[in-house]
């Protein structure tokens, strides 16, 4: 189950972070997620020499807490995406997947001439549509 | 790692025993100790305690009973310390090669020996200790026989039957060497023949219990340990470590939380010897997985309901083990990316292979088993009975399990304990130690290793959590010190969530420590966070946030309600008494809270200052536009706002008029202050408090806004730094938000290029300065440029004149290059002096100021000037090279007497002078009239350019000296002379003016007009070169209708000259004019001043004009020092100017020919005979006329 999303600026600041969970663990997330960014951080500076990873933009599993695995997403535009989630296994191509739809969907929502670079992504359409491929998400990977 | 037994941290080391001879034990012990592969000894003194240390205990259950337990606590210690591989017996010779009696006992030791040593299946090795020399013992047959004897009754192969020689050094090692090879071999065999016996026994499953499974796979692998075959202990470790996975569910005779406790001690040792083994062997990667999956399988396994915290700080330490394990291998480990890169599947993380993430997973765990274990001693209820009825809980003989041990009389006995009983012990155990000082010791060990990783996000989340700890320690000095440390990273990137939690507690820590000042701060941090209502849905679940409470504009105006009351408390109040706390704000002990342009402070209280005009008059009055922005959430009511410029003058306060009288008394100093008095002081959120006032100043220079003081209630206040709207930062954090953005200023551009500061310009001046040049400078004058200052409306007071000589051309006066090429000692152009009108003694004083070195730069004070005065002065500049320059001339006064600090007045002039060259010198050699010598550097010219002019040695040279004028500017010519080097020339050359008459006076000399002077020069000495000496000439400006000006004077330097004793000299004579048919006579004259006989030719052509009588071609020869003349007669035929019959001379010896000038040939006819007047003129006026 995802149990949270983030989309982390490129001055590392938060834009969108939304938390799934019914428990009393949200500051928990948002811990989790900031750490990522060293993940990050330590991957776009000794980038893999090898192979496909090479100008990908999925970063794979970032780091597992006790609890929870953290996926990672970079844009070219040097925005983070960032997944965390309580599957202990969980398909990459899955990943992959998701990420790709949340990519898409936050290019969509920061193209509307409405909102300005660089804040954060408060629209409400954005939000539902995130919350429907989160859901879609755990029907697929469930199933 | 510490915790753990020292046989089981360090690999397993063969053991062997010594027994017999003691003397000698310490040096074998030493050498096998010392070997590459060491080897323990035990070290028996004598043969009686043989069997005791190798007794084996009778098993008095049979094989049907059911383990006591899985792993024997002292078994591996047993095998390391006690029971050796190997006996090796050490016999003196003279006991083997002695009597009966010592031979009887060596052999009774021996039957003992063998005796005790055989149900273990030690081995055995026999020395003997050679006491005199080798040679002795092979002399000797009897010893021989001895020996196989010995070798019989050991039942050894003849190779583990050793010689040992002390005595001998180089034998001594021999036979060291032969021992220890001999005893590892034997060890090593032992302990594969033990090995093999127990896996046997596992083969063929000749066990009925898992326990016994268990514990033979541990022992194989421990014997593999002992010979170093890493492999098999491995494997055999995993298979243990299986076979305990699935001994999870069945039953023993343990109670259930004590079972899971002892698989879990168990699975611990297994796990730790696998993952020692790995990291040892490079497998970094195999040991990470490893741990993954003991991780993975163990996690779950929290069955012990009543006692979770057991689980938890068995977790935890599963952690702290392998993080510490991992920490002393990654020193040898190579790069870790390697192994990230090598070898995942994408499962794997970087920070997996940290110590650091190990570390802070080991404190996460803690933490639970704390917080768990704090949950079941609060359900136990009655403390005492725990206390007393566990006090004799000791480990019993099996790993992981515990006992009673209960003293019947003399004997000990174990008893058993039961789950409540063993809970009890945990919890009583569990409360002898203050875990939380564990955790902070972890986690900065995790935030230690993180730092050094730069993984700065990871370890504020360390940092963070070790300030919870210390928090919950009630330690708030170190509390707040790291969070301190962590919040900054969180400003930084913009974390609110994060920065509301550490704010949190950094208040409560600063509430608790009773600091105020830095309790206001973090309160109104917090108040004014970005925290906004359509957001708190994301913060909903938020119940671990610490002392800070949900983040909730609820929460934020409650926390700005608890610190505006401290704004208005003051310490008569007796509100302060109901609240516990002892924060105040007092008359003595107020508060100024300082905002500058980086603080997380200005969200809270932002001030925009913008002037409305960029430049402003003195004394005029521009408007000033006052704005501050508030993100606080509630309203706040400003008292009282003071503006604070850099011009001090100008300070003026704002006062809200409801408030500020009612309240407080406005201060006398504060009455001397300019006061604006505004209706209402009220700042709402996010929204601009725009005032505008007038503001001027009377001085010049830069006026900037500094800081806004904004006072709060009646000993609060926050100085801001005043923010230029046009180059004002965006809001901390509050620019990611998506909020509504307002300009300062009502004016839209001035929101956008409005500053915080103006610039007044200076007063205008009154006063005339006049720069007058006439005409261009002439090159070697003193140029006079006068300077007139005239005071027009106010007085000039300390006024000072400023000049400056600036290159026209940009490339200044005193460009080196040129300087070296041209001047070595001075500029271009320089400043000679200023000579004023009428010279005070303070101005006379100050020209000495000028200083030789600024020589393109003058300071000059000016005495005062009343209004309608006039005063002036004279620059005097020097032109050395033709020039144009500027002449830059400042001057600076007040208008005011005595105020001395009042603004300077400025005014600036300008001028640009051109520097031109006065007059041009030329000169010019010539010989004699009809006189030629011929030089012999003349006929053979040399290729040099600049071959000096030869002169003629004791002739009468003529040189002609001219000044041009090559300026328009008229010019008196007062003299010209020739000064001659003193030494050199006054011998060797005699120069004169030439006969002409001698002007008197002064000679004026208008544009392009040549001045010209003859001299004669006559070299007296044959030296080369001669210096001929300096051209001056004296001259002045032609003054106009002005005072006369300053003679100067232009020198120019003659080229040197050679002289040179001509060969031949050739002149012709012939009378100064001719009449018309009269005849005369004209000669040739030929002086020989040769030692030598000359032979010339002569060719004479006719002339029209003439009529010739002589001859046209020859040869003469001219004698030695000798002259030689040839005479022509002619008569000319017309009137006129007409040319003589040409004749040419070619010395055959020198190959040089000779033809007069046309000049020199040509003489006037008069048709008549002509009448003059005067006799005397006339031999004068005719000279005259030849000579030029």
């Amino acid at each position: 189950m995802i149990v949270c999303v983030a989309i982390v600026g490129h001055q590392n600041n938060p834009l969108y972070i939304q938390s799934f969970t019914e428990g009393d663990d949200a500051l928990k997330l948002h811990h989790v997620v900031h750490c990522s960014l060293d993940v990050v951080d330590e991957r776009v500076n000794n980038p893999k020499k090898s192979g496909p990873m090479l100008n990908e933009t999925y970063l794979g599993l970032l780091y597992p807490t006790e609890n929870y695995k953290v996926y990672g997403y970079l844009t070219n535009t040097k925005v983070k995406f960032i997944l965390v989630t309580t599957d202990l296994d969980i398909k990459d191509a899955d990943v992959r997947n998701f990420f790709r739809k949340f990519h898409a969907a936050y290019v969509d929502a920061v193209s509307n001439p409405f909102h300005v670079p660089g804040k954060k992504i408060t629209s409400k359409t954005f939000a539902e549509r995130i919350s429907t491929i989160v859901k879609a998400f755990g029907l697929s990977s469930a199933g | 790692m510490e915790e753990y037994p020292d046989e089981l941290r360090n690999p397993p080391v063969a053991l062997i025993s010594l027994v017999g001879c003691p003397e000698h034990h310490p040096a074998i012990s030493s050498y096998l100790h010392s070997q590459q592969h060491p080897i323990n000894v035990l070290a028996l003194p004598d043969f009686s305690k043989v069997p005791v240390v190798l007794a084996k205990k009778v098993k008095d259950s049979g094989s049907e009973d059911p383990p006591g337990g899985i792993l024997k606590r002292d078994w591996l210690l047993k095998h390391r310390t006690k029971i050796p591989a190997l006996v090796a017996v050490l016999f003196s010779s003279l006991d083997v090669s002695g009597g009966p009696t010592q031979w009887l006992q060596v052999c009774s030791d021996l039957e003992n020996l063998k005796a005790a040593i055989r149900p273990r299946n030690v081995k055995l090795v026999v020395v003997v200790v050679l006491q005199s020399s080798s040679a002795e013992l092979h002399a000797d047959g009897n010893n021989e026989d001895r020996m196989i004897a010995l070798k019989k009754r050991a039942e050894v192969d003849s190779k583990y039957l050793l010689m040992y020689t002390p005595n001998d050094v180089s034998e001594l090692k021999q036979s060291l060497d032969r021992l220890g090879n001999v005893f590892s071999e034997l060890a090593s065999a032992h302990y594969r023949e033990e090995g093999r016996r127990i896996r046997t026994k596992v083969e063929k499953r000749g066990y009925n219990f898992p326990e016994l499974h268990m514990r033979y796979c541990f022992k194989v692998a421990i014997y593999a340990e002992f010979r170093r075959d890493w492999n098999e202990a491995l494997k055999f470790y995993e298979e243990a470590y299986r076979i305990l996975r699935q001994m999870v569910g069945t039953k023993t005779r343990l109670p259930p939380i004590q079972r899971i406790v002892e698989i879990n001690s168990v699975a611990e040792q297994l796990q730790f010897k696998i993952s020692t083994l790995l990291l040892h062997g490079g497998k970094v990667l195999d040991a990470v997985q490893w741990f993954c999956q003991h991780n993975v399988a163990y996690r779950r396994l929290v069955r012990v309901t009543e006692a979770p915290y057991l689980h938890w700080e068995w977790m935890s330490r599963q952690f702290l083990v392998f993080a510490e394990l991992l920490e002393t291998s990654s020193a040898t480990m190579q790069s870790i990316s390697s192994f990230v890169v090598g070898g995942t599947d994408g499962t794997l993380t970087e920070w997996e292979f940290r110590p650091a993430y190990y570390y802070q997973l080991a404190a996460t765990y803690l933490k639970k088993k704390q917080s768990s274990l704090e949950i079941s001693l609060s359900m136990t209820d009655n403390s005492s009975e725990v206390d007393s009825s566990i006090d004799s809980v000791v480990p019993s003989t099996y790993v992981g399990q515990f006992a009673r041990l209960l003293e019947q009389g003399d004997e000990l006995s174990m008893q058993p304990l039961s789950d409540e009983q063993y809970v009890q012990y945990t919890l009583a155990e569990g409360k002898r130690f203050q875990d939380s000082y564990e955790i902070i010791a972890l986690l900065k060990r995790a935030y230690e290793s993180y730092s050094s990783l730069k993984a700065q996000r990871m370890g504020s989340t360390c940092g963070l959590e070790i300030a919870k700890e210390y928090f919950f320690l009630n330690n708030y000095v170190n509390t707040k010190q790291v969070c301190d440390d962590i919040i900054t990273l969180y400003r930084q990137e913009g974390w609110v969530a994060l920065i509301w939690e550490v704010l949190g507690y950094l208040r409560e820590c600063s509430r608790k420590l009773g600091a105020v000042k830095s309790f206001i701060e973090y309160s109104l941090e917090m108040a004014a966070l970005p925290v906004l209502p359509d957001t708190s849905i994301t913060f909903l679940g938020f119940m671990e946030s610490g002392p800070a409470g949900l983040p909730s504009l609820q929460q934020r105006e409650h926390i700005q309600k608890e610190v505006m009351e401290l704004f208005g408390k003051d310490s008569r109040d007796g509100l302060s008494a109901e609240k516990s706390t002892d924060l105040r704000l007092t008359e003595e002990n107020p508060l100024n809270l300082e905002i500058d342009l980086v603080s997380p402070l200005r969200t809270v209280m932002l001030a925009s200052v913008a002037f409305h005009e960029q430049m402003i008059k003195p004394s005029v009055s521009t408007l000033i536009t006052l704005s501050l922005l508030s993100q606080l959430p509630l309203s706040i009511q400003i008292d009282k706002i003071d503006l604070q410029f850099n011009q001090p003058q100008c300070n003026f306060s704002i006062i809200n008029k409801e408030r500020y009288t009612s309240t407080t008394m406005i201060s006398s100093v504060q009455k001397s202050q300019r006061m604006e008095k505004a209706s209402s002081l009220v700042l709402t959120t996010n929204r601009w408090l725009r005032l505008t006032f007038e503001i001027k100043s009377e001085q010049s220079g830069k006026l900037e806004c500094v800081s806004i003081i904004v006072k709060l209630g009646p000993h609060f206040s926050i100085i801001c730094r005043a923010e230029s709207p046009a180059s004002m930062d965006d809001l901390p954090l509050w620019k990611f938000e998506d909020r509504v953005e307002t300009f300062p200023t009502k004016d839209p551009t001035l929101a956008l290029t409005g500053q915080k500061a103006t610039q007044i310009e200076e007063p205008e001046p009154h006063v005339d300065l006049a720069l007058v040049a006439t005409g261009p400078a002439l090159v070697g004058e003193s140029f006079i440029v006068p300077v007139t200052i005239s005071a027009k409306g106010h007085d000039v007071y300390s006024g000072e004149l400023k000049i400056n000589l600036v290159d026209v051309r940009g490339d200044g006066l005193f460009s080196p290059r040129e300087t070296e090429a041209s001047f070595l000692d001075g500029h271009h152009v320089e400043l000679l002096g200023i000579a004023g009108a009428e010279q005070e003694g303070k101005s006379q004083g100050s020209y000495s100021n000028i200083n030789r070195i600024q020589q393109s730069f003058g300071l000059v004070s000016i005495p005062n000037i009343k209004n309608g005065e006039t005063w002036s002065c004279e620059l005097e500049i020097k032109w050395h090279q033709p020039k144009p320059i500027m002449l830059f001339v400042s001057l600076g006064y007040s208008s005011q007497e005595k105020d001395s600090t009042s603004q300077k007045i400025n005014i600036h002039k300008s001028l640009q002078i051109e520097g031109k060259i006065a007059v041009t010198i030329n000169h010019r050699i010539m010989l004699p009239f009809r006189r030629d010598p011929l030089l012999l550097s003349m006929v053979k010219p040399f290729n040099d350019a600049d071959q000096l002019v030869s002169l003629p040695l004791g002739e009468s040279n003529v040189l002609i000296v001219s000044a041009s004028n090559c300026t328009e500017i008229p010019i008196w010519v007062e003299s010209l002379s020739i000064e001659t080097d003193f030494i050199s020339a006054s011998s060797s050359c005699c120069i004169k003016p030439g006969s002409g008459p001698e002007s008197t006076g002064s000679t004026l000399l208008v544009a392009e007009e040549e001045y010209k002077k003859v001299f004669t020069v006559k070299p007296e000495v044959d030296s080369a070169p001669l210096s001929l000496g300096i051209v001056c000439l004296r001259w002045r400006r032609d003054p106009g209708h002005h005072e006369p000006s300053t003679i100067v004077t232009t020198k120019h330097r003659l080229p040197h000259v050679n002289v040179e004793v001509p060969t031949l000299i050739v002149s012709s004579e012939c009378p100064p004019y001719a009449v018309l048919g009269d005849p005369l006579t004209y000669f040739v004259k030929i002086q020989n001043q040769t030692p030598l006989l000359q032979e010339l030719k002569v060719l004479l052509s006719d002339s029209q004009s003439f009529l010739m009588s002589g001859t046209h071609s020859g040869t003469v020869f001219v004698l030695p020092k000798s002259d030689h003349v040839l005479s022509y007669k002619v008569i000319p035929l017309s009137s006129g100017t007409q040319q003589l019959p040409k004749y040419s001379l070619t010395s055959s010896r020198y190959s040089a020919g000779f033809q007069p000038s046309s000049a020199a040939s040509t003489i006037f006819v008069f048709p008549s005979k002509p009448l003059f007047k005067g006799a005397n003129d006339r031999g004068k006026n005719l000279e005259s006329v030849a000579t030029i």
